[in-house]
């Protein structure tokens, strides 16, 4: 799979772009603020239907004009897709996959895997729960696409029953609640079920990917629930009965206090949590080989090459980890970006950005 | 900006939904140049509709008299009663021709973020006709999205007790399509509600 075309209008510093990669390595040079980013957010956005920054939406719209557009076409197997996103400022985004609406957004992640790896990565095992769980769910998401699909469930029902208990509290009606637990139960095993899933596809992923990057540890996953989620078992029960158990205590505080998007997954070398581990480089390389992981699971799953989008890692990586990421570029496409050419060990078509233009 | 007494239309009705800026005004200009009394046709249409429909006192749906007509037909099945979000839902399936009951038009559907709880749902009168019109079986029709399922599920809780069958529509492939198209969440409902040949 590749990205064959790219068009940005009013999108960061562009009023317009038109970028046509080469479907094997690409290396974007330019100088800080030169718009080398903004050009693989742009793509990743196409996959994944958020910013990689982690910034909100009007952030992507180029200051003093009210929308942004980005559309991309890429060639797979079976033909093309084209992904069109319009970003207004403020309101709602219009996502069109080959000129149509569709059914739920997070379709979308399923038809292009991207897998960006990025300087931010190291918040990945540093930070709380949050970012490994949007990580294991949007591995699942890029997976099946059903799984995006119960994300969303997930998170409206959840939505929906703290809305309800914010509005009400001690006195939200039972009844109501029931329905609300019934939905988050059935919503979150599906969730947790991808969750595991993901985790069974990535194990042996994760620690070939801790070797491949050069570290000698065994790096492996640890899971926690607090409404004890059960691999092996029917989840959907244990949900709702700690919903139902917590549902005075929820009540009181108005928010849905049990459930897969309170879970902890956390990652372990040689049986010490990465979280707490002294180096940050041994961190980096925890984060790093965690994409690896994510790629070699996607390239294996869905017999096509994600896209791989490299946003100035290596000046962060020494020749050892650099050798790693290299290996992963077999025959897929690859966005590289660097501030300095030489930095990029990498034979590829070379761009040079301007911050108005690429070429 | 056009003239005052144009904006004011275009403004009107660029408030409708499906109509942006562009298709207002496209309206606005068409209804200038029309034969006036096409115009006064359209505002005449709009008033009566307003003045003359109202709801019907016993399922809800839009009428111009006491009752709409489904209720007033004598051929319709009194014991089985069809649940739908909205009156404009009705036609639809009067159209399979599939359903010889009657309606209840409940208002929308439960969704706490858009401030819509049981109460503001027409629930309780739905509940009040079980008794009064002797329904054996209440068919949820509502949409088949997260607050539809959850709105089939608020009113099987408050219904079974009484003895109602409480059934829901299946949800699935579409008729004469082709499996390669379903999308997989239509495909993974259909498979979870298989039936048995």
């Amino acid at each position: 799979m590749h990205l064959s075309w790219l068009e940005l209008t009013e999108v960061r510093c562009y009023e317009t772009l038109r970028f046509e990669p080469d479907p094997g390595v690409n290396v974007l040079v330019g100088s800080n603020g030169a718009g080398k980013t903004s050009i693989l957010e742009s793509v990743a956005y196409l996959g994944l239907l958020r910013s990689f920054r982690g910034t909100p939406d009007e952030a992507i719209v180029r200051s003093g004009e009210e929308n942004a557009v980005i559309r991309g076409e890429f060639e797979i197997e079976s033909g093309t897709v084209r992904v069109e996103v319009e970003i207004p400022r403020s309101g709602r985004r219009r996502v069109l996959v080959n000129g149509k609406r569709p059914t739920r957004n997070r379709d979308v992640m399923a038809q292009v895997p991207i897998v960006a790896f990025q300087p931010d990565d190291l918040d990945l095992v540093k930070r709380g729960p949050g970012l490994r769980r949007a990580y294991l769910d949007d591995l699942a998401a890029q997976l099946w696409p059903q799984a995006g699909a119960v994300q969303q469930d997930y998170d409206r029902a959840v939505r929906q029953r703290n809305t309800l208990l914010k509005q009400a509290g001690r006195g939200a009606d039972g009844v109501t609640l029931d329905v609300w637990d019934e939905r988050v139960a059935t919503a979150g095993a599906a969730v947790y079920r991808h969750r595991m899933d993901v985790l069974e596809a990535l194990d042996a992923a994760i620690g070939e990917a801790y070797r491949l990057v050069g570290e000698r540890g065994a790096l492996t996953w640890s899971y926690t629930t607090n409404w004890g989620g059960d691999p092996q078992g029917e989840n959907v029960e244990r949900l709702q009965g700690a919903l139902l158990e917590r549902r005075p205590r929820d009540m009181d505080q108005r928010v849905t206090s049990a459930g897969p998007h309170r879970d902890d997954p956390s990652l372990v070398v040689d049986g010490r949590p990465a979280r707490t581990m002294a180096s940050q480089g041994e961190q980096r390389t925890v984060a790093l080989a965690m994409r690896v992981a994510a790629y070699r699971v996607l390239a294996a799953r869905r017999s096509m090459q994600p896209i791989l989008l490299l946003d100035d890692v290596f000046s962060e990586l020494d020749a050892t980890h650099t050798r790693g990421v290299m290996s992963l570029l077999d025959d897929g496409q690859v966005l590289v970006t660097s501030a300095r050419e030489d930095e990029v060990p990498a034979i590829g078509r070379r761009w040079i950005a301007d911050g108005r233009n690429i070429r | 900006m056009f003239e005052p007494p144009v904006q004011r239309l275009v403004d009107e009705l660029a408030r409708l939904p499906g109509i942006g800026r562009k298709s207002a005004q496209r309206l606005a200009f068409h209804l200038l140049n029309a034969e006036e009394t096409d115009a006064v046709r359209l505002a005449d249409a709009i008033t009566s509709m307003r003045r003359e429909v109202r709801l019907c006192t016993r399922c809800f749906n839009v009428t111009a008299e006491e009752e709409c007509s489904i209720c007033r037909d004598l051929r319709r099945d009194t014991s089985i009663v069809c649940v739908v979000e909205r009156a404009q839902d009705i036609p639809v399936i009067e159209k399979t021709g599939e359903f010889s009951g009657r309606y209840h038009v409940l208002g929308g559907a439960i969704s706490p973020i858009e401030g819509i709880g049981p109460d503001q749902l027409r629930a309780r009168e739905l509940l009040d006709r079980i008794d009064a019109e002797n329904i054996t079986e209440v068919i949820v029709a509502a949409n088949p999205t997260l607050e539809g399922d959850a709105t089939a599920m608020f009113l099987a809780r408050m219904l079974k007790p009484l003895g109602v069958k409480v059934t829901r529509l299946a949800s699935g492939l579409p008729v004469g399509g082709d499996l390669d198209y379903a999308d997989e969440i239509t495909l993974g409902r259909a498979l979870s509600g298989r039936k048995e040949l």
